[in-house]
């Protein structure tokens, strides 16, 4: 009993891992646009079958196939910013709530238009349901005593760490993320201080899109596959972290990744397979009636 | 006079169909502190966004020190020398102090920028005792210090500032309007809008008075009747 506690708890660790990082850079996006991008995943999808192109017709190494998948993703982000989100962007400070909201909803239509777009694409170019990825390590998993933990889990929760570490120092020591956490605080006085804001969102839009490529080619190579779902996985795995998070706190994203994670592990152990997502869902549903404030908090310190 | 930095010709800024500007025409000279006075709703703060080039004019143009800045982007007008101080001060809450004058100096690359914070701070001792806090947490005086602080580290040769009292204590008015004189005196140029007609008028050497999106007079307070253009600024023309 307890053993198995410890080990649903470890592999919860590394499935929370890798939703952490998706909504992180999930969070990012609604952190400077206050708009949500149903093509994320899409976006990270096609980075996979870009990689999964390479691989069957090239037979490249792990490297190169992580670097494409990074390169798709941020080149897909930038083809849905500049159709989704940039014709919007000023509506998103007009003094009039309504059409805010308005331009909100527009852009988040547009967004699953590409969505769909997206999947078809990837979808023409490689026509199976199901494709192998390679995976990151072939031997065993490593052994402690009773338990057991994948080299890939150890490797994704290695790189959620580090991503994490370099964007706190990228945010709170360089110029570019004084420039983000400006215009996440309030964009219209970040115009008056002098800063480029359309710039600002799109390097914003490149580098959620770099971490959520990242997070992608560590998911397809732990899974060793891919499939068109990879798009709505994606993002409604970085939306629901981010959700339970409490929209639009960095720190927050990571926690609710990692809750996300576990709980999953834990229910899916004890009440079997087809309550892992329904628990899931019950738990955003009981934080969004009860509104912790952790939930209310907005900025991404 | 001294020479003209700032004009506007014939501005007209509109949101949908109602003008808010409707053909609005102004000078500011180098070294002066010019005074916008009018009405709420008389389109005052329009036409600082409208200089700010957070909104875009319909038509008319705006010229800084000889060169037209019309269709500049924000950034690029405040890298040009103009700097606003928003209605509602807009300081960034959650940044420090500190990040805040930061931010201020974007768009600068000199070496100078750690001396005028030190400087500013000086200036403002309330925000050096703060500066490591969050800007959402100070007052409503502290916070529009720090705006003005902020649009300061920008080193700007024109500062606007729109409605700087707003809100604000007494005691605290009177404290922005002795900056706003001291400012002046450092060679900063000041177009101002306020509410405040009487403290307004005191520091001015020019004013306009704007109603219903149009400049209906102007002149240099003591000049006319000054009765006359407060109980305007404050009522509209009861004609």
């Amino acid at each position: 009993m307890l053993a198995d506690l410890v080990q649903n708890t470890l592999d919860g660790l590394a499935a929370g891992a890798s939703y952490a990082l998706l909504a992180v850079g999930f969070t990012l996006i609604f952190g400077v646009l206050r708009r949500v991008n149903l093509s994320y995943g899409p976006a990270i999808m096609l980075g996979c079958y870009a990689a999964t192109w390479v691989h069957l017709n090239f037979q490249a190494g792990l490297l190169v196939l992580a670097l494409t998948v990074v390169l798709f993703s941020i080149l897909a982000g930038a083809y849905v910013e500049r159709l989704c989100f940039a014709p919007h962007q000023d509506a998103a400070w007009a003094p009039s709530p309504a059409s805010r909201q308005g331009s909100a909803i527009a852009a988040m239509v547009a967004s699953f238009a590409l969505w769909m777009q997206i999947e078809e694409v990837a979808m023409l170019a490689l026509p199976k349901h199901l494709y192998a990825f390679p995976s990151l390590y072939d031997g065993g998993p490593l052994v402690f005593g009773p338990f057991t933990l994948r080299v890939e889990a150890l490797v994704m929760i290695a790189a959620a760490l580090a991503v994490c570490a370099l964007l706190w120092r990228v945010l709170y020591r360089t110029r570019f993320g004084l420039a983000v956490r400006a215009v996440i605080d309030s964009a219209p006085a970040a115009q008056l201080a002098g800063i480029n804001v359309p710039r600002v969102l799109m390097q914003v839009f490149a580098l959620a899109s770099a971490i959520g490529g990242l997070a992608g080619y560590l998911i397809a190579a732990s899974h060793e596959q891919v499939t068109p779902m990879l798009g709505m996985w994606s993002t409604l795995k970085g939306l629901l972290a981010m959700m339970i998070g409490g929209l639009g706190s960095l720190p927050g994203a990571i926690a609710g990744g990692i809750a996300l994670g576990l709980v999953e592990a834990h229910s899916q152990w004890f009440l079997g397979p087809q309550a892992r997502d329904l628990i899931a869902y019950l738990l955003l549903f009981v934080l969004l009636a009860w509104r912790p404030r952790w939930m209310t908090t907005r900025s991404a310190s | 006079m001294s020479e003209t930095l700032l004009e506007a010709k014939d501005l007209i800024t509109a949101y949908g169909k109602i003008e808010a500007l409707k053909g609005v025409s102004l000078t500011v000279r180098r070294g002066s502190i010019t005074c916008l006075l009018g009405p709420n709703g008389a389109g005052k703060t329009t036409l600082m966004m409208t200089i700010a080039g957070i909104l875009r004019a319909r038509s008319g143009s705006v010229t800084f020190a000889g060169s037209n800045i019309s269709s500049l982007w924000p950034h690029d007008i405040v890298a040009a020398g103009i700097a606003l101080v928003p209605e509602n001060r807009l300081v960034f809450p959650s940044m420090t102090v500190l990040d805040n004058l930061h931010a201020g100096a974007y768009q600068r690359r000199d070496a100078e920028v750690e001396s005028d914070i030190e400087k500013l701070l000086q200036r403002f001792p309330r925000l050096k005792e703060r500066s490591g806090q969050n800007a959402g947490t100070l007052s409503g005086g502290e916070q529009q210090m720090l705006a003005v602080a902020r649009a300061l580290m920008s080193r700007p040769k024109l500062l606007l500032m729109d409605e700087p009292s707003l809100g604000l204590a007494p005691l605290v008015v009177e404290e922005i309007f002795r900056i706003v004189a001291e400012l002046h005196r450092d060679g900063t140029s000041i177009f101002l809008v306020e509410q405040n007609a009487h403290m307004a008028l005191k520091v001015a050497h020019h004013f306009y008075l704007m109603e219903q999106g149009k400049i209906s007079f102007s002149g240099d307070p003591g000049s006319l009747a000054e009765d006359e253009v407060i109980r305007r600024a404050y009522l509209g023309s009861a004609t």
